[in-house]
């Protein structure tokens, strides 16, 4: 079986930096995989050339065996990658919904002209991403309800743009969804929610890939982990393999604090 | 000043503050999704017109056809007036912006101004400099009386049609698919490549639909008043520039607004005498003492904390502000005052003297009562309506659009 998402050997360098530098690794359908590391060890630049916004100076990523290296933003979302925002970036200035539709841009094609004339068809295809739109946001009950889903995005509360980021990304039904720290400076009871959302994901046939900080979600959620620092991966295997290994307790505390738990 | 004199120059104003925000609607699009100015927006109107006229001219139109004919002639001519300025709209951007995206945002703004001239030129190239004159239609100059006032058909016209544009464009970005996508990319450009929306397409269509628009702004000139030069489109993009910081760049609606704005300025600037005009300015005189004397400090006064609140304090800041000269002065002279009081004092009295020399102004146009504005003066009367407006509101009328409000 092919893997939903592969890197073969990834390398990404800014200047004399390197970002990313000779990154493997796999994601099979239906599996959720967090990446972890300290701040700057390539995380989130992993995330942005996946998703199109750097081309790799070298390597191969391949979606669902199909490679997806060196393709447009927008291409690459066509081809099933979806993905939030570490810092929020939704579209602040539009309705709660208009968001979510905006992330089925790619999936629908209602034309200019047609849109202008109001067609039949343009008429079904709204009302039908309109349904599917609210099905997505009904996925955080009580959130976005009723006159809610009408307010700018910018008058919601932190933690509900969060979830709005992540229901945007969903709209377009991705092959893969990344998630940049969905829980970010949530509180405990926020992040554990949160938590429960993504697990749903999984039971509901979505593959994640996702960037997270916080030890109980990775914990959590995660089938497998995998640990970068200074853009390289320094462990891969399940939560408590990668937690306890010592390159990643050097990497998170420093060598001393590494020997002394050694 | 007669009724009838106030309702031709109204139905003037409209007239041309309407074409202004065809033309405004172009720049304040494009600066909503890519934050500059496209100064070369202007010679697209050109564009318009010329092909607009040069269509009805190699047609032949005259008043000898038939008017299912001449209709047919003058859509013919509508067409080559979009399709035109949308062409060329589009190869601008291809071409001058495209490439340099990314870039400091002083970079496209000279190639701004660098296709500007390169069009302007080409204009002359094509069509040769002398200006292009409509055929002469009994359609230009038909009107009709209405209570015994004589209006424009074109004048109306020109009013309806671009009503219908605007409601029109205001349903394109607000519901449709492609609308959406162009809020999104004008919000956050990356955000939006990323939630699959080809951003390069977004704007491509950004630049042909205000170039369409522009293009009929062209055509309804030309119509209007029978000839056009190849450099119309300086003066007229500039004007709608205005218009679109009038209204708050990147607003669509601020662009109509401001438009017309500038559009009534003018024409009553340069149509009505100073006696008359000396009421404007004492309105805005009224209008400048409610602001020192009410809003202002009432809004200043929400400011201070509950506990400081006290009578004598309240009423220590509205003086400031009502009995400017010599309260301002007093408390800006006195040692020991909180920082409150002394801003407020150096505000009053800059209040103050715009509101001295409203009254001033009033005064003087009163004295020379039955003196009127040269026509030659109109570009000043818009300048000084900008000045005014932006000292006062920094982000336009209805304020810029894009502004994130966290």
């Amino acid at each position: 079986m092919t893997a939903t998402l592969e890197l073969q050997g990834v390398s990404m360098s800014f200047g004399g930096l390197k970002a990313v530098d000779n990154l493997s690794f796999a994601v099979n359908e239906n599996e959720i995989v967090s990446i972890i590391g300290p701040n700057g060890s390539g995380k989130t630049t992993t995330f942005n050339v996946i998703s199109g916004l750097y081309e790799p100076d070298s390597g191969e990523i391949l979606l669902k065996g199909e490679s997806v290296a060196g393709l447009r933003p927008d291409q690459v979302h066509d081809k099933g990658i979806s993905r939030t925002f570490q810092s929020l970036r939704l579209f602040s200035n539009m309705s709660v919904l208009e968001n979510v539709l905006v992330g089925m841009h790619a999936v629908t094609d209602a034309g200019v002209l047609s849109s202008m004339l109001r067609l039949p068809s343009v008429r079904r295809e709204e009302k039908a991403m309109r349904e599917k739109a609210q099905e997505i946001l009904g996925m955080f009950p009580g959130r976005f309800s009723g006159p809610r889903q009408q307010q700018p995005a910018y008058s919601l509360s932190y933690a509900n743009r969060r979830r709005l980021e992540i229901a945007r990304a969903l709209a377009s039904d991705p092959t893969l969804l990344m998630l940049d720290e969905p829980v970010a400076g949530m509180n405990p009871m926020e992040s554990r929610e949160v938590m429960e959302q993504i697990k749903v994901l999984r039971d509901r046939g979505h593959t994640i890939l996702m960037i997270e900080h916080d030890m109980h979600v990775v914990e959590g959620v995660s089938d497998r982990v995998i640990a970068m620092d200074h853009g390289v991966k320094i462990a891969e295997g399940s939560y408590h393999d990668v937690a306890n290994d010592p390159q990643v307790v050097e990497a998170y505390l420093g060598k001393r604090a590494a020997e002394a738990t050694a | 000043m007669s009724l009838d004199h106030i309702v031709t120059v109204t139905v003037g104003g409209l007239t041309v503050g309407m074409i202004y925000a065809l033309i405004a609607l172009g720049y304040t699009m494009v600066y909503g999704v890519l934050k500059f100015i496209n100064f070369a927006h202007g010679e697209v109107f050109t564009i318009g017109g010329y092909t607009a006229a040069f269509t009805l001219l190699a047609l032949g139109v005259n008043d000898a056809m038939s008017p299912i004919v001449m209709a047919g002639c003058i859509l013919l001519a509508l067409l080559a007036a979009v399709i035109a300025p949308m062409t060329v709209g589009f190869l601008i951007e291809r071409i001058a912006y495209r490439p340099l995206r990314g870039r400091s945002r002083i970079i496209p703004l000279l190639s701004a101004i660098g296709v500007s001239i390169v069009m302007q030129q080409l204009i002359i190239l094509v069509f040769g400099p002398t200006p292009v004159s409509m055929p002469a239609l009994a359609l230009g100059s038909a009107s009709f009386s209405l209570g015994g006032i004589r209006i424009r058909v074109l004048a109306v016209v020109i009013i309806v049609v671009s009503a219908l544009l605007m409601i029109g464009l205001t349903y394109l970005v607000r519901s449709t698919r492609i609308g959406k996508a162009m809020r999104a990319t004008s919000q956050d450009m990356e955000a939006a490549e990323m939630m699959g929306i080809d951003t390069n397409k977004t704007i491509a269509f950004t630049f042909i639909v205000g170039s369409a628009l522009a293009g009929i702004g062209g055509l309804l000139v030309v119509m209007y008043y029978g000839s056009l030069k190849y450099d119309a489109g300086f003066l007229y993009g500039l004007k709608a520039f205005t218009s679109a910081v009038l209204g708050g760049i990147g607003n669509i609606p601020g662009a109509v607004v401001g438009a017309l704005v500038l559009g009534m300025t003018e024409t009553y600037g340069v149509s009505l005498d100073l006696g008359f005009l000396a009421w404007f300015v004492l309105a805005g005189l009224v209008l400048g003492l409610y602001i020192q004397m009410v809003r202002v400090p009432g809004r200043r006064l929400q400011h201070i904390a509950e506990d400081r609140r006290t009578p004598e304090y309240e009423k220590s800041v509205k003086n400031v502000y009502r009995l400017a000269p010599y309260f301002a002065v007093k408390t800006l002279l006195a040692e020991r005052t909180d920082a409150l009081l002394s801003v407020s004092a150096e505000h009053a009295v800059r209040l103050m003297c715009g509101n001295a020399f409203l009254a001033a102004s009033a005064a003087a146009m009163f004295v020379f009562g039955d003196v009127r504005i040269d026509t030659r003066w109109q570009p000043v009367i818009a300048f000084v309506v900008l000045m005014v407006i932006l000292m006062f509101r920094p982000s336009g009328i209805l304020g810029e659009a894009i502004t994130e409000k966290v």
